[in-house]
């Protein structure tokens, strides 16, 4: 325990903010590299998810791609990108990184919107649909608004895996929290190891928490938190509920 | 791939290993999420703390976690020990709020009807909740099955053994073969744990697969 | 419609099936890796590090001793010196190529020999109280060396190490511990220690040489026997000071299990290993056939009549 209290001392200490291997300068690149990755894909999969949940098409297919994705070793993509950006002739630059995370927080950014326009109560829909709204007003101003939640959360999901998983980019060379880590495993020096692991955890934590107030505060006025009593999936046996569940809850976060 | 009929016996080797760190968390995972489930749905303060507890230790990145286990048990950061126990809290995490859910599907009228019947609580939760719960559970366990052995090439960085030791000594050398047969590899073991998990799931609950054919009636309706 | 019996009988096959697959997992792994340095069946555990002359050199040392009756097995992959220096001493390996200089340094932080002939004089002492013991060093070498483009080398007039200390924007590239072992070395003894640092764990590899020649980094720490250097007419800054030491190439062991037999064996190598041999061995390991590191160990062995 006393390595945490050590690190902890280290982390408030500020002469250890400051310079190009600050924690500062760390915990910006290590931001950055997270807020970066997940707009891009935010900004592929909330449009797509969001689709897919309205017309109800594609789904299945969705969903084994999520699987899919699951299964594959996030660590062993990274370096495998990062050598083939190798051959590309332009060193050992930041976009394979990026691009491995894009696709890691697509999955839960896809399931959160897709479930999260399937909550919405179809009753609700049909009765837009009948007052003369378009399709696409009842997705922006209906389906949307109740499929916040849900969204968000799968906006927490993908937050916290790449969060995790950019601890990663320092092993290939790039900068980020993770540079503690692994400077701190490779030349045994423990604190340094432990000082990254506290702030990593801590980063994560901090986010975790502010994405769930947010997902707190998305539901609109007037909605109890998962009262969607008919579903457009197909009757909830537990195992399908559970399924739409599973689309926002996430593997385990790596890195 | 020539490096791979080179070199069979080390990534077989390491997939021995793999499969050995990323069962047993799996396996005692699954196990201690049940005590853990059965509990929380029974003390209803205690569900809010473990979730809170789990969600933590969930919310942790692997790495932070592998490096500060050995502080807090008295390990090495290169003890095996060290990997099986983070790998293990994570399983059991994940597999916590499924299993809360899995017990949570379970109609409160069969319960009250086995009690009603004299089942004690011990066998009314073995003989009727668990099994009832199993398809659930069992695909939650597949769930965290996936997601461990790929996770586990994580511990690779603190050099534990298993595959992800082919994406470390891959990038070292910058041999794209050696990384693509170890993510090739780990894809492979997932599938295989996968297959085995739904082949127990047919054996132990036979009924989940009538239920799903479609002309058939469904299972358990209690009116 | 399983029977009872049938579907019993399916489930105990399954669990031993699966009992079978993780029992397999329990005794892979390398059973020496347990073993506390115990050679009286004269079983070695040789380690070493990610890159391919360390991986050559282990299979030569280790070829040689399994033909001589020594039961060899390999651990590779250690991780730098801080982590197989601790491997060596708690018995998980016995044995590690290793580079004089370097491993001078790092027993004895205050030595100042230089020379080849210095340093291996000055290394059983400090070596003596970690536990450690080595044998005679070959006469080749493989140090570290700070390398720049032609292009650099010639915008900026440089030609020793000093000549980088006040150019403006310098990053250098090279392994993480590299920053932790020289920047302060290289700060007093050559006025260059505020670089940028990138760290590549690659050991001066493709890596390296890539973000070299792409500018994303000015120097690269690259070893004087890798191909990449002449291949790329890069330029390597002199150093004149001294502060890489003499690095060459040495067996690094527990002393517990030094015996003069083994000495002798590992001996007998070693003089054979010049600065030339291992440029060699390193451009046919990254030649275009890409052969094991075994490979190229048994082809040059055999070629030396040692096998």
């Amino acid at each position: 325990m006393n390595f945490i209290v050590d690190a902890i001392a280290f982390i408030l200490d500020p002469a250890n903010w400051a310079g190009e291997t600050g924690v500062g300068a760390r915990l910006s690149q290590h931001l950055f590299i997270t807020f970066l990755s997940v707009l891009i894909a935010a900004a592929i999969a909330v449009p797509l998810g969001l689709l897919i949940g309205h017309t109800g098409r594609a789904r299945g297919a969705i969903i084994g791609i999520t699987g899919a994705a699951r299964a594959l070793p996030t660590f062993g993509v990274m370096t495998l990108f990062v050598l083939i950006g190798i051959q590309f002739g332009a060193g050992l630059s930041l976009t394979p990184v990026i691009v491995v995370l894009v696709v890691l927080a697509i999955p839960p950014l896809l399931a959160g919107s897709y479930s999260g326009v399937e909550a919405v109560d179809r009753q609700t829909v049909d009765a837009a649909r009948a007052q003369g709204m378009t399709e696409w007003q009842i997705l922006t101003q209906v389906e949307l608004p109740l499929a916040l939640p849900l969204l968000v959360g799968g906006l927490r999901s993908a937050t916290l895996q790449v969060v995790a998983t950019a601890t990663i980019a320092a092993y290939v060379a790039q900068g980020g929290l993770g540079r503690y880590l692994i400077e701190g495993i490779q030349t045994r020096d423990y604190l340094r190891a432990v000082v990254g692991a506290v702030l990593v955890a801590a980063l994560a934590l901090l986010l975790d928490g502010l994405l769930a107030a947010l997902q707190r505060l998305v539901v609109p006025r007037g909605v109890s938190r998962g009262s969607a009593r008919t579903k457009r999936s197909s009757p909830g046996t537990a195992t399908r509920s559970s399924g739409t569940l599973e689309a926002t809850r996430t593997p385990v976060t790596e890195g | 791939m020539a490096w791979l009929w080179n070199n069979l016996d080390l990534v077989l080797g390491l997939t021995l290993d793999h499969i050995r760190l990323s069962a047993i968390p799996i396996l005692l995972g699954f196990a201690a999420s049940l005590p853990l489930g059965w509990v929380a749905t029974r003390v209803p303060w205690l569900r809010g703390v473990l979730l809170t507890v789990f969600n933590v230790v969930y919310t942790i990145p692997a790495l932070a976690l592998f490096v500060v286990l050995p502080g807090i048990l008295g390990t090495k950061v290169l003890d095996e020990l060290n990997v099986l126990v983070a790998m293990t809290l994570y399983a059991t995490a994940m597999m916590l709020r499924g299993t809360l859910d899995a017990f949570g599907s379970v109609s409160g009228d069969v319960l009250q009807s086995a009690t009603a019947q004299g089942y004690s609580s011990a066998s009314r939760f073995w003989t009727v909740q668990l099994p009832l719960a199993g398809p659930v559970l069992l695909a939650n366990l597949r769930v965290v099955s996936v997601s461990t052995v790929s996770l586990l090439s994580v511990a690779a960085l603190v050099g534990s053994g298993g595959l992800g030791r082919l994406f470390t000594a891959g990038y070292s050398r910058s041999f794209i073969d050696e990384i693509v047969v170890g993510i090739v590899f780990i894809l492979l073991l997932a599938l295989l744990f996968d297959a085995l998990l739904v082949l127990a799931g047919r054996l132990v609950l036979p009924w989940a697969r009538r239920a799903k054919a479609p002309t058939s009636i469904p299972f358990v309706k209690v009116r | 419609m399983f029977s009872r019996t049938l579907k019993r009988t399916a489930i105990g096959a399954l669990s031993l099936g699966v009992g079978a697959v993780l029992l397999a997992g329990c005794t892979s792994g390398d059973p020496l890796a347990e073993e506390s340095g115990d050679t009286a069946g004269g079983s070695i555990t040789i380690g070493n590090q990610n890159f391919g002359e360390s991986e050559i050199l282990a299979q030569i040392y280790g070829q040689v001793l399994a033909a001589n009756g020594y039961d060899v097995s390999y651990e590779p992959g250690i991780g730098s010196r801080e982590t197989f220096v601790i491997a060596l001493q708690d018995g998980s390996i016995d044995l590690i190529p290793d580079y004089a200089g370097n491993a001078l340094i790092y027993a004895d932080p205050e030595a100042t020999a230089t020379s080849a002939a210095d340093v291996e004089a000055a290394l059983p002492a400090a070596l003596e109280s970690l536990g450690l013991a080595v044998t005679a060093a070959a006469p080749g070498e493989d140090s570290d060396a700070l390398v720049v483009t032609p292009e650099y080398a010639e915008a900026n007039g440089l030609t020793t190490i000093g000549d980088l200390a006040g150019i403006p924007g310098v990053t250098l590239g090279a392994n993480t511990e590299f920053e932790t072992r020289w920047r302060e070395g290289l700060g007093e003894t050559y006025g260059f220690g505020d670089f940028a640092f990138k760290a590549i764990d690659d050991y001066g590899g493709p890596g390296t040489l890539a973000d070299l020649l792409a500018g994303n980094i000015q120097v690269a720490d690259i070893y004087t026997t890798t191909p990449s250097i002449a291949e790329n007419d890069l330029v390597v800054l002199e150093d004149d000071q001294d502060l890489f030491a003499a690095q060459n190439i040495v067996p690094l062991l527990n002393a517990d299990i030094l015996t003069d037999d083994l000495a002798a064996l590992l001996d007998e190598v070693s003089a054979l290993i010049t600065t030339d041999v291992l440029l060699d061995l390193n451009a046919q390991f990254a030649g275009d056939d890409k052969p094991s590191a075994a490979d190229v160990a048994t082809e040059w062995l055999t070629a030396q009549g040692l096998l």
